[in-house]
């Protein structure tokens, strides 16, 4: 085993033998022979993964998940939701499957982790203590980053980069827009949720536009110069939706500096006004609060972490996974928040049997949908390299520039076929 | 460069504003790196020739996690009354681990109210980039601030350029004084280190001076180099106190300028 | 998985070889981890409750040409794959091939 240790991050090592140094100390579940007990807080992509996969290799750890909600609901396939392709009820997930699973599922908010005394405060007033801890809180919206967006901004000019009542609340205002209305997208700079999603979002509304008010636009406002995937949007865009789309980047003043939620109106940089029949605020964000409260973040809002495990950099016997991490060049996308909490699952099993973690390998595919038949995809295979996370060479990249029709609507098939998939793997349904 | 009448429009309130707004900026002695980050960077060592920089009195603002280096946001303030007496004469911007390290130089004049100013900047990976601060007497400061610089996945770079040419000049003016003043212009600042397509060097074109004048008053006058940001983005104050018309003059390595002229305070 | 599969896998996947026993259960482990990054298109344990094949119980000797054929871009008209199988060795991809085949349809 010793030589193992080598193969894996220096802080890996590190934390791996702290958690031997525990045992038996005032850790009675480990000290008594048990597997241990692990604490997940969230129960999206990368929580209830990593609670089902940590059962899966070892029946014998405790898990308790700890999620409000009773029924999650995807932000994947949420625009096809806004695009009129997709039922709201067909993005939610219940826990029932994870129970089936031995996960203890806990429908309460985690308000505090005292990480010293290795304890999670519930919202219920309950302390639960943990052997290990695995936050995956998502993200959390930097209220007042944007001047003039707050909460209440956001009951006006919605978000829906959460999926729920925002995004119902965004349906709800495209279907009362008038045909000849103006839908305003205003797009954030990285690092933020789901790279090619307002983009993917922005073809939705289009279709759906398209499709019940043709005479309408579209604006997006870009705090970016260039986005995910921008050369197949654009082709796709010119191609399907003519010039109902209008993009505007950082450069050509797409930097919205004043958002007036009441007004539905939006000013930039450089002091030009839009105002919108339908206005789409995709905010400034960071780690979901709790990661903050658990003193994993660092500066930048969001939790670095340990390459090989993703254990905190920061606090033992704590591991984050999901959009929370710094974790590029991997996006803050489900597919990756699944792949972490499958890298976390095993290193936290063999963390708790005093065994060195496996090698880690993530995979991503990040689908966008840009018409019912149109689909493209960005592809990737990370590993630790020189001890920082790295995109395998040769591997990966976006679909060709050049393809025909029936491959766009592969695409678009295979795109319904990950979400299937994956949602079968992560909430058992 | 006739500095007495623009030193006289700085009135107290001027003063104490300025001082007073920056308190909130300076950075917590956290986010500074040790001077072993700067010590080793010649072109540091060359400007501070020897002489020990304060490490208070000035501010560099920048994002601890940027996810694409191509355009990363920077401020750099320093505490000063921008008098004639004393003010900021000089800013400097280094990036240590890009290709060439300077970024940019300053040239302040007091008429500009705020020692403030904001630009975009390349980072080729992560590092610590560097200000230093000259005033007018010769004084010395220094402020460093580590940024991580990631790239995604999803954010595969397009292959879509600026038009190689200098064009589209912005400028806006903020409502309250000192006025902001925005600017930016068309412009791929090609930094000579690129290959085309069929794998030929592109030559370096940048812009390599911004100058903005009041009258005959230069009050900013910006060297950029190759790690500046295509179409160069520049954000900084004038005074105001005395209506002025601002002329902003771009000029390119070539020798071509482009100018745009605005009223101070805004029409 | 045998014995000299293992060490094998401990080579190719950059471990240090390993010849005490206790090993296996390290790479094992580092085969399922390699595995449950397919689950996320082709369904959990391989079995795919939409647009992707199943691979769960498929023939060895299929998986093994295919996935190979998507290492070396001899697979046209491929969307994903090829690009996703440039980012294993084809020992990995083998020993994937070989778990797969393994469980039950
Ligand atoms: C419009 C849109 C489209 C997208 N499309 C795709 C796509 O096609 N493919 C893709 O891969 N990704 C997509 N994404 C990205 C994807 O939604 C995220 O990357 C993914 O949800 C991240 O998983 P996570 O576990 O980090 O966070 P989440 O899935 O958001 O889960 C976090 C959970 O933690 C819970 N939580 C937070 N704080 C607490 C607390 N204190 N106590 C208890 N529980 C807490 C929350 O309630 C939430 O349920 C999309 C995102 C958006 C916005």
């Amino acid at each position: 085993m010793s030589t193992i240790v080598h193969a894996i991050d220096r802080r890996g090592a590190l934390s791996l033998l702290a958690g031997g140094a525990a045992l038996g100390v005032g850790r009675p579940s480990l000290g008594q022979g048990a597997a241990g007990r692990v604490i997940v807080v969230g129960g999206g992509f990368g929580g209830a993964t990593a609670a089902r996969y940590i059962r899966r290799l070892d029946p014998a750890v405790e898990v308790t998940l700890i999620e409000p909600a009773e029924r999650f609901y995807t932000c994947p396939f949420s625009n096809l939701y806004l695009g009129g392709l997709r039922d709201f009820e067909s993005l939610g997930h219940g826990f029932d499957a994870l129970r089936r699973a031995g996960v203890s599922v806990v429908h309460a908010t985690a308000e505090d982790v005292d990480t010293a005394g290795r304890t999670v405060r519930l919202s219920t007033g309950d302390t639960l203590p943990y052997d290990r801890l695995v936050l995956s809180p998502g993200i959390d919206i930097r209220w007042g980053a944007l001047e003039g967006y707050d909460e209440a901004a956001a009951e006006k000019a919605p978000h829906a980069w959460k999926a729920g009542s925002q995004t119902k609340l965004l349906r709800a205002q495209l279907e009362a827009m008038e045909d000849g209305g103006l839908f305003v997208l205003v797009a954030p700079a990285n690092p933020f949720r789901c790279p090619p999603g307002p983009y993917e979002r922005i073809s939705m509304v289009a279709h759906y536009l398209k499709t019940n008010k043709p005479h309408s636009k579209i604006l997006v406002l870009d705090a970016k110069d260039q986005f995910s995937k921008q050369g197949l949007f654009t082709d796709a865009w010119a191609a399907l939706y003519g010039d109902m789309i209008e993009w505007v980047g950082l450069s050509q003043d797409g930097k919205v500096v004043r958002v007036d939620a009441d007004a539905r109106e939006v000013e930039t940089e450089f002091g030009n006004k839009h105002k919108a029949a339908v206005l789409n605020v995709v905010p400034p964000q960071q780690a979901g609060l709790i990661a903050e409260r658990a003193g994993v973040t660092d500066d930048s809002g969001w939790v670095p972490v340990v390459p090989a495990t993703f254990a905190s950099a920061k606090v033992e016997h704590v591991y984050v996974v999901g959009d929370a991490t710094i974790a590029a060049p991997m996006p803050k996308s489900g597919f990756c928040a699944n792949t972490q909490a499958k890298v976390v699952a095993a290193a936290v099993v063999a963390d708790l049997a005093g065994r060195a973690p496996p090698a880690p390998v993530w995979v991503n595919t990040c689908y966008s949908l840009i018409a019912p038949d149109y689909g493209i995809s960005v592809a990737g295979v990370y590993r630790v390299m020189d001890g920082k996370i790295a995109e395998v060479e040769g591997s990966g990249g976006v679909s060709p520039r050049e393809a025909d029709a029936a491959f766009r609507k592969r695409e678009a098939d295979y795109g319904a076929g990950w979400y299937a998939a994956i949602s079968a793997d992560t909430w058992g349904a | 460069m006739s500095t007495a009448n623009v030193a006289m429009q700085v009135g107290r309130t001027t003063r104490r504003a300025v001082l007073g707004g920056l308190s909130a900026c300076v950075v917590a002695p956290g986010a500074m790196a040790g001077p072993a980050a700067w010590e080793g960077v010649p072109a540091v060592a060359a400007l501070l020739a020897g002489v020990e920089p304060r490490r208070d009195g000035l501010a560099l603002q920048l994002p601890a996690l940027t996810e694409d280096g191509s355009s990363v946001n920077v401020t750099v303030v320093a505490e000063s009354p921008m008098t004639a007496d004393d003010h900021i004469a000089t800013l400097h911007l280094f990036a240590p681990r890009n290709p060439s390290p300077e970024v940019a130089a300053f040239h302040l004049a007091p008429g500009l109210g705020r020692a403030e100013i904001s630009t975009r900047i390349r980072l080729n990976e992560s590092q610590t980039v560097i200000a230093v601060a000259r005033t007018n007497k010769g004084e010395v400061r220094l402020a460093a601030r580590e940024v991580t610089v990631t790239t995604t996945g999803c954010l595969v770079p397009s292959d879509q350029t600026t038009a190689g040419v200098m064009q589209e000049p912005r400028v806006r003016v903020g409502p309250s004084l000192p006025a902001e003043v925005r600017t930016i212009i068309d412009h791929p600042m090609e930094t000579g280190l690129r290959q085309d397509s069929a794998g030929r060097p592109v030559p370096e074109r940048i812009v390599r001076e911004v100058i903005a004048t009041a009258g005959e008053t230069i009050l900013l006058r910006a060297e950029l180099f190759r790690s500046v940001a295509a179409n160069p983005y520049l954000r900084f104050f004038v005074d105001g106190q005395a209506p002025v018309e601002l002329q902003v003059t771009w000029v390119e390595d070539t020798g071509a300028r482009v100018s745009a002229t605005v009223q101070v305070p805004a029409a | 998985m045998g014995r000299m599969r293992a060490a094998f896998l401990a080579a190719i996947i950059g471990m240090p070889i390993a010849t005490a026993s206790g090993a296996l259960a390290e790479t094992d482990a580092t085969i399922t981890l390699l595995a449950a990054g397919c689950a996320n298109c082709h369904g959990p344990d391989g079995h795919s409750p939409g647009a992707m094949p199943t691979i769960a119980g498929a023939s060895v000797d299929v998986l093994k040409a295919k996935l190979l054929a998507f290492r070396k871009d001899e697979a046209p008209g491929t969307t994903v794959m090829v690009r996703l199988a440039k980012g294993f060795s084809e020992e990995e991809l083998i020993a994937l091939a070989e778990h797969f085949a393994s469980l039950k349809p």
